[in-house]
């Protein structure tokens, strides 16, 4: 049996419909957490999130145990958008695969690529943070569970898909000049 | 874009309709409606060549440069 196209669009929608829940899951955590523990529980930072114990931090200083769980919360929002698009694109049918030199497909790409590039900055500044409070003495959970790690893939990411939104660009300009050519 | 098309007005001067033009030069309406109303980018040789051919004309007449 061939797996078609628009198979495939359609199980790529469904994943990225379960991810995209997932990661507002978790950022809705993080948010609610973080107020959690700062306003009403100070105990909560010590099960923050399942293999995130961040009372070490807390109990050191409660400024950079904002500044650390803001910055795991700007992640994950951003995180939460990119899937959010990704969902949007898939279900509002704006894959176009025999036009896919849209303005919508150029937008999506920039747009993604500005995430990816601010999800890459932003962990990479979470990540220095951690290792900065456990030279301290600090005890931290890994970068893995904070859900700040991977900066540099995310970077990467970024910078491809700027390069690519600028080739596509062009590639909606040449397209455009195609279909006016009489 | 400085480069006017005149093809309302050769086609005005030969009395010929968008449809039989459409006809005699083997293109649909909607492409001869966007080179007539100055939307397209541009022409290829052939077409201008089978428009020349119709209308009797040469392709000044049809293309104009005007500044501005």
């Amino acid at each position: 049996m061939k797996i078609t196209t628009q198979q495939m669009m359609n199980i790529l929608q469904v994943l990225a419909w379960i991810i995209f829940v997932g990661v507002c899951i978790e950022a809705g955590g993080f948010i609610f957490n973080t107020f959690f523990t700062l306003a009403i529980n100070p105990i909560d930072a010590g099960h923050f999130w399942p293999g995130v114990d961040l009372s070490g931090l807390y109990g050191w200083d409660r400024g950079y145990f904002i500044i650390e769980t803001v910055l795991m919360c700007i992640v994950a929002i951003l995180r939460c958008w990119i899937f959010w698009l990704i969902v949007k694109l898939l279900h509002d049918k704006k894959l176009d695969l025999y036009q896919p030199f849209n303005k919508e497909m150029g937008r999506f790409i920039t747009r993604i690529s500005w995430l990816a590039l601010l999800t890459g900055l932003f962990s990479w500044w979470g990540a220095k943070y951690a290792e900065w409070f456990v030279q301290r003495g600090v005890k931290m959970p890994e970068l893995q569970y904070l859900r700040i790690g991977g900066a540099d893939v995310w970077l990467f990411m970024g910078v491809i898909l700027y390069v690519i939104a600028q080739i596509f660009k062009r590639g909606i300009e040449i397209q455009s000049e195609n279909e006016l050519t009489v | 874009m400085p480069i006017v098309v005149n093809l309302d007005v050769m086609m005005a001067k030969r009395k010929m309709s968008l449809n039989e033009l459409s006809e005699k030069v083997g293109l649909t309406l909607s492409n001869l409606s966007i080179l007539k109303t100055g939307k397209a980018k541009a022409i290829r040789f052939s077409t201008l060549e089978a428009i020349c051919k119709v209308l009797d004309c040469q392709p000044a007449d049809i293309l104009e440069y005007r500044e501005g």
